[in-house]
């Protein structure tokens, strides 16, 4: 992928392109807002990691805001210091995709813009049938197969599962989840995510020849995918 | 009575009444002294020059000059209502206005206080008694019956004017009480508010510039002192968590990039790899607590208020509950959830949310096996409660004050996971919502009471 980064502290920049530059993506980095802005609108990427306050003018916010007037859909991924409260809101609501809070552990960086540039990336269609190997899931008639086995969920392990069917193939963090299938943005302080991805695992592995829900030591889990 | 006592206004307003009395008793005493007892004084003074000078004449002119002496003196007082009585050694009458010794001066020489009839009319007087040379008795006196009525009217006065002291002074003293216990109280008022946290609220700036109000701006001054005290800790524990995250960030990152390794190289071996993941996983939890501390600071600014919004409490406690029942499953928990009640709150949904579950995990945490309820219910004040119960170990009665502090950790808690942040985090969502978080003894266990303001 190509990326751009716009963060002017130069150790959380390093970290991230180094992390970036590692996982094979090509990076082009902005320390500031204007020259973040110059890059973002004159360079295609396939997302944009955007720091909230920038010197040079015009903070991320603007940028985002400059970029979506302007028809450039490019994903965003904001990345803010918690205690700015209303930051995700308002970064949501400016046209950004995604909103990290500082620090991150580098996989959930990697696994927020992944989800964003294969998002950006589908065809916008609504999907009403979703498969994974020989995983498939009836959106409206909210069923599930296994091998052409029926799986029994319940609703919130369906929407788990939907989540990750949706991300097929990628890594998918405990926070993402959290976030999307709860709907919460908050810090439970016992994995408690884990424990409902063993009752799904249970659910859809147990009798399979080959596991499909696997856990990514240190960020999260992926369903499919080599192992 | 004794409690009473060891109240300082009440001791204020005895000592005042106390003292008022005694000055009142004071100027009686002064007022009866030259008015009451100088007319008694001056009797007495009168009574004895005469003895003398009659007992001069006896010794110089003998019995004839006594007797004129006593003549002249009876005629010169008629209307003064003198008495005179010289006697033989047997009380038989040789001069004076008497014409018989009274019954009620005795044989001993002294003052006496007699009733005596003149003209068929009782009557007050004051005697006294002496034997002159050669065996004469000599009586002489006053009638004292008007200074005993002056005398009467002056001990009524002063007894009225000092009945009128003692009610002033009780009067003045239970005013001196109240205005002195209003301030005081007001006072009281407000350090209790402050107590209970609100560090910024300040005592009303004085109207005058007495006691009371120096009294006001030196408390005022103390809170400012505290809160810049409380505020600094704040910030350095708050810019200390803040700078963590960084290098932290960057640590994992290193040991992610170790575990990765060169793709060259020869595979790391498991124990390394578990190592690593164990490594990655302390600094995860250093993170979190990082963020529990700076969530907390973010509470305590009151910044979240922000993100106020109508949370339907009974939704937002299921959907928790739901997060934590597959926890509590797997651990051997039985989670039983009543959260039936409609109860609307303003407030934050995702610190709701944060503090319940914080509340769901330490149950977890200490009652492992046991039985946890978690119930949604409301005050009679109309406050809406949020209760997790559970039946493990509990905390004591002596360290459940402290509980909810920061980093505190019972000795129960020692060795399990956790930052000793949980309890602070829900006690301070409490107070952001205008509630608190109460910890009881649930017999056996706790039973922990998130209390929330309705709007």
């Amino acid at each position: 992928m190509k990326l751009l980064l716009v963060e002017d502290n130069e150790n959380v920049a390093d970290f991230v392109a180094k992390g970036l530059r590692e996982s094979g993506h090509t990076l082009d980095r902005a320390d500031n807002g204007r020259d973040g802005l110059f890059l973002a609108s004159s360079e295609p990427y396939d997302a944009i990691i955007l720091d909230r306050l920038l010197p040079g003018g015009i903070d991320g916010i603007g940028i985002i805001e400059a970029l979506r007037r302007t028809g450039n859909r490019t994903p965003i991924l904001i990345l803010s210091a918690l205690g700015e409260v209303d930051e995700r809101i308002r970064g949501l609501r400016a046209g950004g995709d995604d909103y990290l809070a500082k620090p991150f552990a580098f996989g959930e960086l990697l696994a927020r813009l992944d989800a964003l540039v294969r998002r950006a990336q589908g065809s916008g269609e609504t999907v009403t049938q979703l498969a994974v190997d020989d995983l498939r899931m009836d959106l409206l008639a909210r069923k599930v197969t296994r091998a052409d086995k029926p799986v029994v969920l319940q609703p919130r392990e369906f929407k788990l599962l939907e989540f990750l069917m949706r991300h097929a193939g990628q890594v998918v963090t405990r926070t993402m989840l959290l976030e999307n299938v709860w709907d919460y943005h908050f810090d439970p302080q016992t994995n408690v995510i884990d424990t409902h991805i063993s009752k799904l695992r249970q659910k859809l592995d147990a009798d399979a020849a080959r596991p499909l829900l696997h856990t990514v030591r240190g960020v999260g889990y992926r369903l499919g995918g080599d192992a | 009575m004794l409690r009473l006592l060891r109240s300082a206004s009440v001791r204020l307003t005895l000592v005042f009444a106390g003292l008022f009395v005694v000055a009142a008793l004071i100027l009686a005493g002064l007022l009866w002294w030259s008015t009451g007892a100088y007319l008694e004084r001056e009797t007495d003074a009168v009574i004895a020059a005469d003895i003398q000078a009659i007992g001069d004449r006896l010794r110089d002119f003998g019995l004839p000059g006594a007797v004129t002496t006593i003549q002249e003196r009876v005629a010169e007082t008629a209307d003064e209502h003198a008495i005179y009585l010289l006697t033989d050694p047997t009380l038989v009458p040789i001069a004076g206005n008497l014409s018989a010794w009274p019954a009620a001066v005795g044989p001993e020489q002294g003052w006496y206080q007699a009733a005596l009839v003149r003209d068929g009319r009782p009557y007050a007087a004051r005697l006294l008694h002496v034997s002159l040379r050669g065996g004469f008795q000599l009586l002489v006196g006053r009638d004292i019956q008007s200074w005993l009525a002056i005398r009467a009217l002056i001990l009524n006065a002063l007894g009225w004017a000092t009945l009128a002291a003692l009610i002033l002074a009780i009067g003045g003293g239970l005013l001196v009480r109240r205005a002195v216990l209003a301030r005081i109280a007001q006072v009281n008022r407000t350090t209790a508010a402050i107590v209970q946290g609100d560090l910024r609220r300040r005592l009303p700036a004085p109207e005058e510039e007495d006691e009371f109000g120096r009294l006001a701006l030196t408390i005022n001054e103390m809170l400012s002192q505290i809160e810049l005290l409380v505020e600094g800790v704040r910030n350095a524990s708050n810019a200390v968590a803040h700078d963590l995250r960084t290098p932290l960030a960057e640590l994992r990152a290193h040991l992610e990039g170790i575990g990765r390794g060169p793709s060259d190289a020869a595979p790391i071996p498991d124990a390394v790899r578990g190592a690593l993941a164990d490594a990655i996983a302390d600094v995860d939890r250093l993170v979190a607590m990082c963020n529990a501390l700076l969530r907390l600071a973010e509470i305590d600014s009151g910044a979240r208020r922000a993100g106020f919004a109508k949370v339907a409490l009974a939704h937002l406690v299921a959907e928790v509950a739901e997060l934590y029942a597959a926890l509590a499953e797997e651990k051997g928990a039985t989670l039983t959830v009543d959260a039936a009640a409609a109860i609307e709150v303003t407030g934050d949904p995702d610190m709701l949310a944060q503090a319940v579950g914080n509340l769901l995990d330490n149950a977890v945490k200490y009652a492992p096996t046991g039985h946890i309820a978690l119930t949604l219910g409301r005050r009679d004040d109309g406050r809406a409660t949020i209760v997790v119960a559970d039946d493990g170990p509990g905390i004591p009665a002596a360290e459940r004050d402290k509980a909810a502090e920061r980093f505190y950790r019972g000795d129960a808690s020692r060795g399990s996971p956790g930052h000793g942040l949980g309890l602070a985090e829900v006690a301070a969502v409490a107070k952001l919502h205008g509630g608190a978080l109460e910890l009881t003894d649930n017999a056996p266990g706790l039973k922990a009471t998130l209390v929330l303001g309705t709007a």
